[in-house]
């Protein structure tokens, strides 16, 4: 009896070792994802051979409409390329039997390849579309922050696109990018972006107990939450006035003395935002206030723009001593090794402006 | 009831401890069963920690498409970056491959995720590609196009295409560097089963000039001596940039004027002769420091198309200081004057 026991015993265990050799690794090894906010973007393609969203039909998909189904009499009914429905071909009267004569055949005009996005940025100010890190369009927001910014005459391949916006103050959120594969003759329409808040601080350096000010701007009327990372994650949520702009005294009192991070997200109609870019503060025994700094991290040339220019500059000293000209510049505007290295890049790609 | 419950509910925790967990005396089945359950526990957690599969690591994996590969028969590898759900802004490495076995044909970044390479894959030594660069914005994504290496086997063997020296750095505007796995490549060349007039070789139909770009004057007192340079970079998405070339030029130059059909036929292959562009790197010195001159840029991919951008003076010459001008204004005057010996004859 004993031996039985046992060798239930061990088969379970067996059993038991192969199931978490076998299926445990499988569903974990997907990236931890608790800090990520999920953030619904609709990708539409027009010219892919499927109907979805807007479109009326794409290519051969008609959704199952026809010229009758359409008030006309007869007739076949195509897709345009802008995935409309081509209703040349249907008739509205019967005609009269006649004799045979040749078709003409339908000749599709060309369309651009196009890649439209759309979404929530600040009140009135400029947004800006990257290309594969470079400018490629900019628009300004409507009053209810609403944009539509377009590229067109593109190749078909895969591209990154990047999308930012700068607040009334001067204050640029971190860039939203998309990876996206291009259909030659497709127009992409991707919606539903939600750039994420600006966001500061008044001050440097708080005094424990202080109330720093924490502000920013996104979509007017909207509901934003603040973090403050700590040893515990502190939360708080105010709302965006009519122009965006939002304002929250956070009481510093629970905070641990050292560094501390923020950041914020909006959230409107059931539609959210990414977090902002983190700002960083002090908690200490003295109140400094924040200065605004001469120029961007990243910023080589001083152009406030961080960009191919500042890539070059630093790609020149990339692997070579740096001069004592330079040394000053890469420990005010990158890590401050004494190097340039990948780490440097890494930070400029961050702080990218285009 | 609750009672007996209860009871035996404590001797079986009591049969159940450290003390017990030896075979010396019968145990209840339920005490095995328990036993099992709190071994499957540990061991979930030992294999929780130390399993490497569990870390969550951006992955860097070569795949091949060619099922069989045989020697003359040429092949590509394609650098795929899976990024597990982290933003990763910048990658560097190196690609090792046995020099004895196969022979580096060429190196297709075209269709990259990588927005501006720090180093452009290259072969730096016999069976060695280094590679750097950056994605601005950081880039997540499960396969992510690198680039590709086209191989050409030159005997029968075994081997393996192996990475060296592989970084991949967060999005955080720290640098930080992300967990990285690599996943190498093993192959066997088989026998040439085609005469070598009639290997593959891989082409590449690329009808698509390379993507406009913007190229911008700079200058930076760390760089050059303060003096002024050009910047430039573009992407191709068929067969990827091979080159650029530069011309500055002081004079207007007749592709300015956009010329359709026949006289751009005619015209621009005789501009081009007698105003050669000559190849250049990014960063480009300048050697008008007046600024003072059109600059061409022109990008060439793989498959030869090209795209030229022109940079507009920002001094430009006053129109007395331009040759072309005055040879209008000369040519004028000899035909004004032409004319009117002629009129004077005739009356």
């Amino acid at each position: 009896m004993k031996k039985y026991y046992l060798i239930i015993y061990f088969s379970l265990l067996l059993i038991m070792v192969l199931a978490a050799g076998f299926f445990i690794p499988a569903e974990n090894i997907l990236a931890d994802n608790s800090n990520a906010v999920v953030m619904t973007v609709k990708i539409l393609v027009c010219g892919d051979g499927v109907r979805e969203g807007w479109e009326e039909c794409d290519n051969s998909d008609l959704g199952g409409r026809s010229c009758a189904s359409l008030g006309y009499t007869g007739g076949a009914l195509s897709c345009t390329p802008a995935c409309e429905f081509n209703t040349s071909a249907c008739a509205t009267t019967t005609s009269p039997p006649s004799g045979g004569g040749g078709g003409g055949g339908y000749v599709a005009p060309l369309v651009e390849t196009k890649v439209i996005f759309s979404g929530k940025a600040y009140p009135k100010t400029v947004v800006t579309l990257l290309k594969d890190a470079q400018i490629a369009a900019t628009t300004i927001a409507g009053a209810d922050a609403n944009f539509q910014i377009s590229v067109s005459g593109l190749s078909a391949g895969n591209y990154i696109f990047s999308i930012y916006s700068e607040d009334g103050k001067g204050l640029r959120s971190s860039l939203l990018t998309f990876p996206i594969s291009v259909t030659q003759g497709a127009t992409t329409n991707i919606s539903g972006i939600f750039i994420a808040p600006t966001i500061d601080v008044d001050k440097s350096e708080v005094k424990r107990g202080d109330n720093i000010a924490i502000f920013g701007q996104s979509v007017p009327n909207s509901e934003i939450t603040i973090s403050v990372n700590s040893d515990e994650e502190f939360f708080a949520k105010t709302p965006a006035d009519k122009n965006g702009v939002y304002l929250y005294n956070f009481d510093t009192a629970p905070l641990e003395i050292g560094q501390h991070f923020t950041k914020s997200k909006a959230a409107l109609a059931g539609e959210i935002s990414s977090f902002s870019k983190a700002v960083s503060f002090a908690v200490g025994t003295k109140t400094t206030p924040k200065e605004t700094p001469r120029s961007l991290k990243s910023d080589l040339n001083g152009d406030n723009r961080i960009n191919l220019v500042d890539f070059s500059i630093a790609a020149y000293w990339y692997k070579r001593p740096i001069s004592a000209e330079f040394s000053k510049k890469e420990s005010e505007f990158l890590n401050g090794d004494g190097r340039v290295d990948l780490i440097d890049f890494s930070i400029m790609a961050y702080y990218w402006t285009g | 009831m609750n009672n007996t419950q209860l009871k035996s509910f404590k001797d079986l925790m009591r049969e159940f401890s450290i003390q017990n967990l030896g075979f010396r005396e019968k145990k209840s089945p339920i005490f095995y069963i328990l036993n099992s359950v709190f071994f499957f526990v540990a061991l979930f957690f030992i294999f929780y920690i130390l399993n490497p599969r569990i870390i969550t690591a951006a992955e860097f994996n070569l795949t091949s498409q060619a099922q069989e590969i045989s020697v003359g028969d040429q092949f590509e590898t394609i650098l795929f970056l899976n990024t597990e759900g982290e933003d990763i802004n910048a990658i560097e490495g190196k690609i090792i491959f046995p020099a004895n076995i196969l022979e580096l044909k060429d190196i297709k970044d075209g269709n990259s995720i990588i927005n501006f390479w720090i180093e452009r894959p290259r072969s730096d030594a016999a069976g060695s590609v280094i590679f750097s660069g950056i994605t601005p914005g950081g880039f997540r994504s499960e396969n992510g196009l690198v680039f590709s290496l086209v191989f050409e086997p030159k005997e029968r063997n075994k081997g393996q295409i192996e990475f060296s020296g592989i970084r991949a750095l967060k999005n955080d505007g720290l640098g930080t560097p992300a967990d990285v796995s690599t996943q190498p490549l093993e192959f066997e060349i088989t026998e040439a089963d085609l005469p070598p007039e009639e290997s593959i070789e891989i082409k590449v139909r690329d009808y698509e000039p390379p993507e406009s770009f913007a190229p911008e004057i700079a200058r930076d007192e760390s760089m050059f001596g303060g003096r002024w340079f050009l910047v430039f970079a573009t992407q191709d998405k068929g067969s990827g940039i091979d080159h650029y070339e530069i011309l500055e030029r002081r004079e207007f130059r007749i592709q300015n004027l956009e010329f359709r059909g026949l006289i751009r036929k005619i015209l621009y292959p005789i501009s081009y002769i007698l105003n050669p562009l000559a190849v250049a790197e990014s960063p480009y010195l300048l050697e008008d420091q007046e600024l003072r001159s059109y600059i061409y840029i022109k990008a060439v991919d793989k498959a030869g198309n090209e795209r030229i951008e022109t940079i507009f003076p920002r001094n430009p010459l006053k129109w007395y200081e331009n040759y072309l001008i005055w040879g209008i204004i000369i040519l004028g005057a000899v035909i004004t004057y032409w004319m009117i010996k002629n009129l004077e004859f005739r009356i």
